[in-house]
């Protein structure tokens, strides 16, 4: 008996799980799903994700939709600018599947690929269309009043967002970027040229800046530096005479005996000069070096004798 | 069997090859079911069993029971450790790797490399131009052309979304950041973008991506990218670029050879000034004390030279002459010619020199 219970359950599990795979279908949260009756699409949409009850093929038949956001990129093309640029320009398009019904019978299979076969068309047309009306400096320029990059991804997403409306593909564009920006390979050499001398243009400024600024620096120090010497010498000759002036006051004292003064000065300027290195030639008449001549007989010397 | 056996005690009935054979044969049978028997509940054990997971430190989980998340919203997201879910095709776990950084570069706007070439820092020899098929660069806001490069790292915050709504996610994060790196490129002058204001055009990619991540709710948190922007690699341009910056260089040289040249004429002149007017002022200081001192010493020989004027002068003259006669390197003494005529003296100048008084 034991037995047979046991085997009793197993069966009952195995067939559970039969019937899950026949009569049971989930959609994961990543998905959507249509099913076919006989090859006609149901009315039902399955949009969220659950486990569904179905009947087994051939009765019906689930087709498994994505409902994530595809990443959709189209080809890097020329495009003409209203003033003359071939701009080449490529663009990603974020999209997805939102209406199942209506997509599912639109593209074989509800294949993602299919649509972008369609989209790309799309793309390329608005492309073409919202490009050429925009010069180049909308796309590029150092102005940001003048750019217009996400005014321009924003017509493209409104173009191709009505042109996929009109046509009930079900399907949404949620968003739009421009990818890359290019120019042909003739244009590049082009700009190379360009680029070039404008580096030598700068090359140019730079040197002469650099002379100019230098040569400033230089004479604004020289200039600088004399008129500080020369203020210098105008306080020092400010000092001295401020010396002299109280040096003046001194000489009052002089005039007690200008004479004398002199006589003193004189003195102290013989003593001064003569202090070094000095070779003197004397004859014997300089005092005292007259004492070395032959005395002469002094009278007063004679009456002293004589007493 | 038993029973028969019971009821007629006689000798068991002689058992014949083939009912030998049959009872071996369902002997056979009956334990092989139950080694079959223990094999399917073995089997399903193991089949309920497969439902425990872990998951690891650096990611989250999702149990889907039948495509759908168990538990509501952010509740749905398992962390780290052992966690039990229903086989399949009951339930699906789901792996998200959510703490570890993401790192996603630019595709556009950079010369075509190898990864080879870029592990050995070399790179491949430049075209004559740059063929836009081949060749990634940017259009800058004045009209030249770099190549840039730049990488992001970030987070994933909204798990859910960044699986479960986009069918490739890392994709157009890349897309975001081609996108930003265009858009900054284009209002961006080449010498800005290139040196002047690498940190601004860094930023402007910044915000765009910010601005774009919040527009398509990506799910995702960024650290500020690392942007690299060089110059065209094709001659003559790349030399040209080159000669800027060494023009640049060779100014900055210059002007701080000038500004050197500044500093010490200046540190000189002051120094010279203040020389000067110390000079004036040590110079004021002795004129002063030299005319204050003879001004004294004049008053203190007055009254001795008032009181015998030819006295004190003799007594002077004497004393200076004998200070001056001990002081004088050399004396020459010349006697008078015996016949009154004047003698004549020749000098020899330009001698050697004469050696300082010893005192």
């Amino acid at each position: 008996m034991k037995r047979n219970w046991l085997t009793f359950i197993t069966g009952l599990l195995l067939l559970l799980i039969f019937g899950l795979l026949l009569f049971v279908f989930q959609v994961r949260k990543s998905e959507m799903a249509v099913v076919t009756t006989f090859g006609k699409p149901n009315a039902r949409q399955y949009t969220e994700p659950d486990a569904y009850f179905r009947w087994p093929w051939p009765i019906q038949k689930v087709h498994k939709l994505d409902q994530r956001i595809q990443n959709f990129e189209d080809r890097f093309e020329e495009v003409l600018t209203p003033d003359g640029y071939n701009l080449l320009a490529n663009v990603y398009v974020g999209w997805r599947i939102s209406d199942p019904k209506l997509f599912f019978p639109k593209f074989a299979g509800g294949s993602v690929a299919e649509a972008e076969k369609v989209l790309e068309s799309i793309v390329r047309s608005a492309k073409n269309e919202i490009v050429g009306k925009h010069p180049f400096a909308d796309f590029i320029s150092t102005n940001e009043k003048e750019l217009k990059f996400a005014q321009i991804e924003e017509e493209m997403l409104k173009k191709v967002q009505s042109q996929i409306a009109a046509n009930n593909y079900g399907v949404e564009i949620k968003f739009l970027g421009i990818k890359r920006l290019g120019l042909p390979e003739a244009v590049t050499q082009a700009v190379f040229d360009r680029m070039k001398s404008e580096r030598q243009v700068l090359v140019s400024r730079i040197e002469n800046e650099g002379r100019e600024q230098a040569s400033n620096i230089r004479s604004a120090a020289e200039s600088e530096a004399s008129k500080t010497v020369a203020e210098a010498e105008a306080v020092a000759n400010g000092i001295r005479g401020e010396g002299e002036a109280e040096a003046a006051k001194s000489f009052a004292v002089f005039q007690q005996n200008p004479d004398f003064a002199n006589m003193i000065l004189k003195f102290n300027a013989l003593e001064q000069t003569l202090k070094e290195k000095s070779t003197i030639i004397l004859d014997q008449n300089t005092s005292p070096l007259d004492l070395l001549k032959a005395p002469e007989p002094s009278r007063k010397t004679q009456s002293t004798n004589t007493k | 069997m038993s029973e028969h056996d019971h009821k007629h005690p006689v000798a068991p009935a002689p058992v014949t090859p083939e009912e030998a054979g049959s009872q071996a044969l369902s002997h056979a049978l009956g334990s092989s079911f139950v080694i079959v028997r223990v094999l399917m509940i073995g089997l399903v054990i193991v089949f309920l069993g497969s439902g425990f997971f872990t998951v690891g430190p650096q990611e989250q989980a999702i149990v889907l029971r039948f495509g759908r998340p168990v538990g509501e919203g952010n509740k749905a997201l398992l962390g780290p450790g052992f966690h039990f879910a229903l086989p399949a095709p009951v339930d699906e776990v789901v792996r998200i790797p959510i703490t570890q950084m993401q790192t996603v570069t630019s595709s556009v706007g950079w010369y075509a490399t190898t990864p080879e070439m870029e592990a050995t820092k070399s790179e491949p020899p430049p075209g004559p131009s740059l063929n836009p098929a081949i060749d990634g660069y940017l259009i800058t806001g004045d009209a030249n052309i770099v190549h840039a490069r730049a990488t992001l790292r970030y987070r994933v915050t909204d798990p859910i979304r960044y699986q479960f709504d986009f069918a490739n996610a890392p994709s157009l994060v890349g897309n975001a950041l081609n996108e930003a790196l265009v858009y900054a490129a284009g209002q961006y002058s080449v010498d800005d973008a290139l040196t002047r204001d690498v940190t601004g055009f860094r930023d402007k990619i910044y915000n765009r991506l910010l601005r774009l991540i919040d527009q398509q709710q990506l799910g995702i948190a960024i650290d500020p990218p690392t942007v690299q922007v060089i110059p065209p690699r094709q001659e003559p341009v790349k030399t040209a670029f080159a000669r800027v910056l060494d023009a640049s260089i060779q100014r900055d040289k210059q002007l701080n050879e000038a500004r050197r040249y500044e500093s010490d004429l200046l540190t000189t002149a002051r120094a010279d000034a203040a020389s000067i007017t110390n000079s004036a002022a040590a110079d004021r200081t002795r004129m002063v004390r030299f005319v204050a001192a003879e001004a004294k010493r004049f008053s203190d020989l007055l009254p001795q030279y008032e009181k015998n004027p030819e006295m004190w002068y003799r007594l002077q003259q004497t004393e200076v002459l004998r200070r001056v006669f001990t002081n004088a390197q050399e004396k020459i003494f010349v006697s008078s010619r015996a016949d009154g005529k004047p003698r004549e003296l020749r000098v020899q100048l330009s001698r050697e020199p004469q050696k300082p008084s010893q005192k």
